[in-house]
């Protein structure tokens, strides 16, 4: 077979109505030396050959962190992963399946829903941390999921499937947490403004949902780079010795 | 088998979860208020979040910046259209407005001295002081705040992956304007229509720049949902024709089509623009207006010269080419617009990256400046002049990118994220206390017709994607209404939706009811072509050039002459267009504007023509005297007056 370097060829994994379904797409270049991103495939094979084929995106430059996708059953943000022959792309294996590459996100915001951490002094003008900063760098991709046991912990310790009939209800907001919603409290924590009793609603809410899944775990990874081990985990693991 | 229909009662339903949906419905929430927050992306996910985080704040940098002195600021800016009554409310709100995002985790660099936020080094963005405060992490601080914000108040409920799909509007009483009674949504996560009863609805969410391809990182969602919804629901929009498009995005490789590559400040002084033949089609670009760089490249396109892609080349190797100068080019190149640089290094390689080549540049739709005509409290208003609320749609607000009239025909730069705050609590408050301080009956027999209207979509036969037909309305808004407009451009647009719209019952929409892409295509479609609807109307109806409207057949309307906004309004089936006068800024302060103006453009004339070597000497200074002791050039922000130091009005 002779090879045309004017194209790829991909599969892409939709899902309807709970049935999967594998598509082999070719993606004509649109320019010689083209090195495509995964989301550019998308927007082609939409525009060609599945007319409703189901996607988010929003910036196309790594910022909003809604484009994340599964390649070779990876996490990677879509509009900054480039694709090779081959490749596979399919929706992020961690959270429910809606429709083709979209998935349901808001049980992960829903299970921090109603958390209040009260406030010290009335001062707002105290320069936080340079970890407050490191932490509030995630976009919010939910690559970090990816392999998480306290994040699998809803789904009975396996990944969700789109045809289970027994998935946890995501508008209450999922029981157990994964790294963005610690990230979310360690970040509370680091907060300058955070009062005392505060930081101590934050550390406890980490234990309700699930720190103790972190102690055996080799660890996260995170989607834009910040060191969750060392920042996020760690962190909580030590204040919470006692409690665990 | 039809959708089913839930029914649900709020005090307030917000439309949107970015700045400005995140504060309304924090500040609604605040006053006891049961807030709905509707979001058909995920929570957060919008322009704020990929902005780049500079937020106006009042006396940051300076003792002396009076309430006065910014308004005027702004009402220059915009060239005199935004209405006096906004730019004061912004200017005397922009403190306590931006203590909101502090309240909520927005923790920016502290001025220790003075007990106040750090503002940037310089006035920039065309402020005639320093107020701009920036943020680690950019836009992506001011989504953690907003996330925050919505998620700790238990009286707000929100939904992601629902559809904000129309206002429902009691116009029976004959003695009052029509009254806001509700919304329907399709939430998509569940596969229902939700029916809201709400006495205040709050329209925040966001822009139109994906009526437009090529278009800047703005988020997809901007495809004019909340300038159709308030026209559907009868309400006025004002300054339809300001749209404001960066000239300097990237023309390829096709992944990074539309994104930042600079701004005419980034051109430096050097710099000039070239047709495919390598001749110079502008030059003192730094000193340009945005509108005037994207008219010179579509100048040449229209003729013929254009780069392979549908351009022009932005040539600033003779900045670089300077012995002393040249390396503070290339430092200034990289720290004004980190973002900007870093797209243009990854998506044009190295001799680009360099500047050893030109770079191939193409306007990009980037943002709003027109959109709901409202009140300082955000609240819709009709009528003549500033407008009133006797003549507006009751119980309708907006605010962000959703409302007009502050802004005009220009903003400066880092206004935008202060005026969510502003305007979205205010908003938020308005709404709340319309709320809670009035009767209101429930009426479930008028939601009937949209309900109808909606659900037999779902399985309608046809033939055609929506999608197709979104293509093809972006590429042509682009050409007809879009950085450069033509009489004849806007009159084929107009021919160009009667077509589109005859096609709209041929569109295939599956009846299946959870995530249905084809529907959600569809209703983004109407909202499309309602938007460059009101944009060919507004745009046909301003005949000469101002901010971001461009004419290329008719002449520039001058700062002298007496200001107006155009204001589009639809009847039944007719739309109505109409010129509003707007207060002029004393004379002084304009002759001084121009006075100035001069002064630079001759200025950058002289510079050009000295010997090599002097001007060398004279440009390195130059770029010291701006770069800080670090050795770092101030970032700059897309958008922003600073970005186009043509457009700066300090005065």
């Amino acid at each position: 077979m002779i090879k045309n370097t004017n194209s790829l060829n991909v599969n892409i994994v939709t899902v309807r109505d709970g049935k999967e379904k594998i598509v082999a797409f070719t993606y004509n270049k649109r320019e010689e030396k083209e090195k495509p991103m995964a989301l550019d495939v998308l927007m082609q094979a939409q525009s060609e050959v599945i007319p409703d084929l189901a996607f988010r995106y929003g910036c196309r430059a790594r910022n909003c962190g809604v484009c994340t996708i599964d390649i070779n059953d990876r996490p990677r943000v879509a509009c900054r992963a480039r694709v090779k022959d081959g490749d596979k792309l399919s929706a992020i294996a961690t959270l429910p399946v809606l429709s083709d590459l979209v998935v349901r996100r808001d049980g992960i915001a829903r299970q921090m829903r109603g958390l209040k951490t009260s406030a010290q002094g009335n001062d707002l003008n105290v320069d936080a941390p340079e970890v407050y900063h490191d932490l509030t760098s995630c976009i919010e991709c939910y690559a970090c999921l990816d392999k998480c046991p306290m994040h699998m912990r809803n789904f009975a310790d396996k990944l969700p499937k789109y045809n289970d009939k027994n998935l946890p209800n995501a508008s209450e907001g999922y029981i157990h947490g994964n790294p963005f919603s610690l990230l979310k409290l360690e970040r509370l924590r680091n907060d300058p403004l955070t009062s005392g009793q505060g930081k101590n609603i934050a550390l406890n809410k980490a234990i309700d949902l699930g720190l103790d899944a972190c102690i055996e775990c080799p660890g996260c990874k995170c989607g834009v780079g910040i060191d969750l081990k060392n920042k996020v985990i760690k962190p909580l693991l030590e204040a919470a010795k006692d409690k665990l | 088998m039809t959708i089913e229909t839930e029914w649900l009662s709020y005090d307030v339903i917000v439309v949107g979860s970015g700045g400005a949906g995140a504060q309304a419905a924090s500040a609604a929430a605040e006053l006891g208020a049961s807030v709905l927050l509707v979001s058909k992306d995920p929570l957060g996910a919008s322009d704020t979040k990929i902005s780049e985080g500079l937020a106006t704040v009042r006396e940051s940098g300076s003792d002396d910046d009076i309430e006065e002195v910014l308004s005027e600021n702004i009402k220059l800016a915009g060239g005199d259209l935004p209405i006096k009554k906004l730019t004061d409310t912004f200017s005397k709100y922009s403190k306590e407005a931006y203590d909101k995002y502090r309240e909520h985790g927005l923790r920016p660099s502290i001025n220790k001295a003075k007990n106040r936020p750090q503002s940037l080094p310089l006035a920039m963005g065309g402020h005639n002081r320093n107020r701009s405060v920036g943020h680690e992490n950019h836009g992506v601080a001011f989504g953690h705040a907003n996330w925050d914000a919505i998620i700790k108040e238990k009286n707000i409920d929100y939904l992601e992956d629902a559809w904000f799909l129309d206002l429902v509007v009691d116009r029976n009483n004959k003695s009052t304007n029509p009254v806001i009674i509700g919304g329907l949504i399709y939430d998509a996560s569940k596969g229902v229509l939700l029916a809201i009863n709400s006495p205040s609805v709050i329209i925040a969410s966001g822009g139109l720049s994906t009526l437009f391809f090529p278009k800047t990182d703005t988020m997809r969602g901007n495809t004019g949902d909340s300038y159709a919804i308030a026209l559907r629901a009868g309400a006025d929009l004002v300054d339809m024709e300001q749209l404001q498009f960066l000239p300097f995005c990237l023309a390829s490789p096709p992944s990074y089509e539309g994104l930042l590559a600079g701004e005419p400040s980034t051109a430096s002084y050097l710099g000039v623009l070239r047709d495919k033949n390598g001749k110079i089609i502008l030059n003192g670009v730094h000193l340009r207006t945005r509108a005037a760089c994207s008219e010179a490249i579509m100048r040449a396109v229209e003729d013929g010269r254009g780069s392979p892609n549908g351009g022009a080349f932005l040539d600033m190797t003779a900045n670089k080419e300077l012995p002393k100068s040249g390396p503070y080019f290339m430092k200034y190149l990289q720290d004004s617009l980190p973002t900007a640089y870093i797209n243009a290094r990854q998506a044009l390689g190295k001799e680009a990256a360099k500047v050893e080549v030109a770079w191939e540049v193409r306007p990009g739709a980037h943002y709003m400046m027109g959109g709901i005509r409202v009140n300082d409290d955000g609240a819709s208003v009709g009528g003549d002049d500033e407008g009133s609320v006797k003549h507006g749609i009751s119980g309708l607000f907006a605010a962000g990118q959703a409302m007009g009239g502050l802004f005009g025909a220009n903003r400066l730069g880092s206004t935008s994220l202060t005026e969510l705050a502003v305007f979205g609590s205010r908003a938020g408050v308005a709404a709340a206390k319309n709320s809670l301080n009035n009767s209101f009956k429930v009426n479930k027999k008028l939601f009937e017709s949209y309900i109808n209207e909606y659900s037999s979509l779902f399985g309608q036969k046809g033939s055609i994607a929506s999608n197709i037909l979104r293509d093809d309305i972006q590429k042509e808004s682009w050409k007809k209404i879009g950085p450069v407009r033509t009489a004849k451009g806007i009159q084929e647009m107009e021919d160009k939706i009667k077509e589109i719209e005859t096609k709209l019952n041929n569109i295939s929409i599956p009846n299946y009811f959870i995530w249905n892409q084809a529907f959600m295509d569809f209703v983004e479609l109407k909202n499309m072509i309602c938007s460059a609807k009101l944009i060919g109307l507004a745009a046909k109806e301003r005949n000469g050039s101002i901010g971001g409207h461009v004419r290329l057949d008719a002449k520039n309307i001058s700062i002298f002459s007496r200001p107006y906004s155009t204001v589009v309004h639809k009847n039944n089936y007719t739309y109505l267009v109409k010129k509003l006068n707007r207060t002029r800024t004393p004379l002084k302060n304009l002759i001084y504007y121009k006075i100035l103006e001069k002064k630079r453009l001759l200025e950058a004339r002289f510079l050009s023509m000295l010997p090599k070597n002097i001007k060398d000497k004279k440009l390195e200074k130059k770029y010291k005297d701006i770069m800080s002791a670090s050795g770092k050039a101030p970032e700059i922000m897309p958008g922003g007056t600073e970005g186009a130091i043509g457009e700066t009005t300090s005065a």
